[in-house]
């Protein structure tokens, strides 16, 4: 399986090395104090949760599958390393925006709280967690392309509904009280393990999922 | 002599096609040449074999177990080259050295080595045959007991082709060492292989030993007149023009017995194969 999950990231090195200059750019600018420290944060937390489906995508390229299932690791544990791949992108992304917002913070960069930020990036993370936890069935079930069009058109309907009835019912208003409230110390304790919790129970309910899809697939 | 490959009435529905029922036995120590047209069930058949696609029905026995649990024993290669253009040839050995317990560094840079591929570059860099030679280091350098072999020297030069099919006799000169190979290339089997499959529409058409299958058949050219006269019972198919047949014979042996007066030579699988889709059957 370490395997699986070694040819992951050497497929995607270039992408990663790519995606890393573009967070010291992001971050440069963050600390001129041009950008807040949590739009860099989301900015990464969403480039990172595309790259699952990249990898798909070069799979799919190259065939992959057909020699994958070949291989002396079994269905169930193919489908495990690329959920491994998922978590260890996310708490990577997570780690460097975490360690970019205290570095900003202690230099007294930071516009909000560490607390803030620190709840901020939570929300981010579980995000991408559910984004990951929604596409990869979905991916397993019927490639990268429709799966991606699935993905974006679901997207496409919650901004929309959001727009529609969330709106008109003072929802804007609402969230950005949420915004400027200035969280608690338990709150900065609780929400990000609430969050990451939360996450890993839908990866590993989307995981299932995909088991599912995978073990009964004709490559 | 154990089998290293056993296939009991192994059938795979789909829609438009269906391969089997296939049953099918390779020994140990030999090379079972699996022929047929495009679109035949040559790669279905080595895919369910491994799983990739799930059988309908029927038995597959891989080493003396299922397949699933022989797969570390089993070396690859398929139509093409699977490893991703953005991976570097040494990329192969660091996953596969993860994925295969009895996985051997040095043999793999070995057959690198021996098939001129270099280790530092692209995978992208790579000829159609530099990737298929690829594949077959990455297939031997876990030092399976089975190789399954599809279309495995397509595109390759024929002095490589010939390296190649000396390391597969190599390979099976240990009985407990077995290869089944798809190939189009018929010549090649006909150096190499012990048994021969012909596989048409699906259906498992022929399988018996290469030398037998090759004295027992037999092309006769004469006049439609003369193929009116030979007894239906040696014929497979006929091909007929204006002014002469040609047949493809059974038990040739008795046939030139029979018929000393008739002109039958030696068949070879491409003609065999050419027969049995193109002509009539008699």
């Amino acid at each position: 399986m370490t395997g699986l999950i070694l040819k992951d990231f050497l497929i995607l090195r270039k992408t990663l090395r790519s995606y890393l200059m573009i967070l010291v750019v992001y971050a440069a600018v963050a600390f001129a104090g041009f950008w807040q420290a949590s739009f860099v944060s989301g900015f990464m937390m969403m480039m990172v949760s595309m790259l699952p489906a990249n990898v798909f995508a070069y799979d799919k390229q190259a065939n992959w599958d057909t020699y994958g299932l070949a291989l002396p690791v079994g269905r169930t544990r193919t489908v495990a390393a690329r959920y491994l791949v998922v978590l260890i992108l996310t708490g990577l992304a997570g780690a460097l925006t975490i360690g970019l917002g205290t570095a900003m913070s202690l230099t007294g960069r930071m516009e909000e709280s560490l607390g803030q930020y620190m709840v901020t990036c939570a929300v981010f993370v579980v995000f991408s967690m559910i984004i990951n936890a929604m596409m990869l069935p979905l991916l397993y079930k019927f490639g990268s392309e429709r799966a991606r069009m699935m993905l974006f058109g679901t997207m496409g309907v919650i901004v929309l509904l959001v727009v529609v009835i969330l709106v008109p019912l003072g929802g804007m208003e609402w969230l950005k009280s949420l915004e400027l409230a200035e969280p608690t110390m338990t709150q900065v304790a609780a929400v990000p393990a609430v969050a990451v919790v939360s996450g890993l129970v839908l990866l590993a309910l989307s995981f299932l999922l995909s088991r599912h899809f995978y073990g009964t697939k004709d490559v | 002599m154990t089998n290293c490959i056993e296939l009991k009435g192994l059938v795979k529905q789909y829609k438009t096609f269906t391969l089997g029922p296939v049953d099918l036995k390779v020994p140990g120590g030999s090379i079972l040449g699996l022929i047929g047209e495009n679109g035949a069930g040559k790669t279905t058949l080595i895919k369910s074999m491994l799983g990739i696609v799930r059988p309908t029905a029927g038995e597959v026995s891989l080493l003396g177990t299922d397949p699933d649990r022989a797969k570390e024993d089993i070396g690859i290669v398929l139509d093409d080259c699977f490893f991703s253009e953005y991976l570097r040839v040494k990329d192969v050995n660091s996953v596969l050295c993860r994925v295969y317990r009895n996985w051997d560094k040095v043999l793999f840079q070995h057959y690198l080595d021996k098939f001129s591929v270099a280790g530092g570059k692209g995978i992208r860099e790579l000829s159609r045959g530099m990737r298929m030679k690829l594949s077959l280091a990455a297939a031997l350098a876990h030092r399976p007991r089975l190789l399954l072999l599809d279309e495995a020297t397509a595109g390759l030069d024929p002095v490589v082709r010939e390296e190649i099919l000396d390391e597969f006799l190599a390979f099976v000169s240990d009985e407990e060492h077995a290869i089944l190979i798809s190939s189009h290339i018929t010549s090649d089997l006909e150096k190499a292989a012990d048994y021969i499959a012909y596989l048409h529409k699906g259906k498992l058409l022929l399988c018996d030993e290469k030398d037998r299958l090759l004295e027992s058949y037999g092309r006769l050219v004469c006049t439609k007149e003369d193929l009116e006269q030979v007894d239906r019972g040696y014929l497979v198919a006929t091909r007929k023009s204006q002014y002469s047949a040609e047949a493809l014979i059974r038990r040739r042996g008795d046939f030139k017995r029979l018929y000393p007066r008739l002109a039958v030579e030696p068949v070879t699988l491409d003609e065999l194969m050419v027969f049995v889709v193109k002509g009539e059957k008699a």
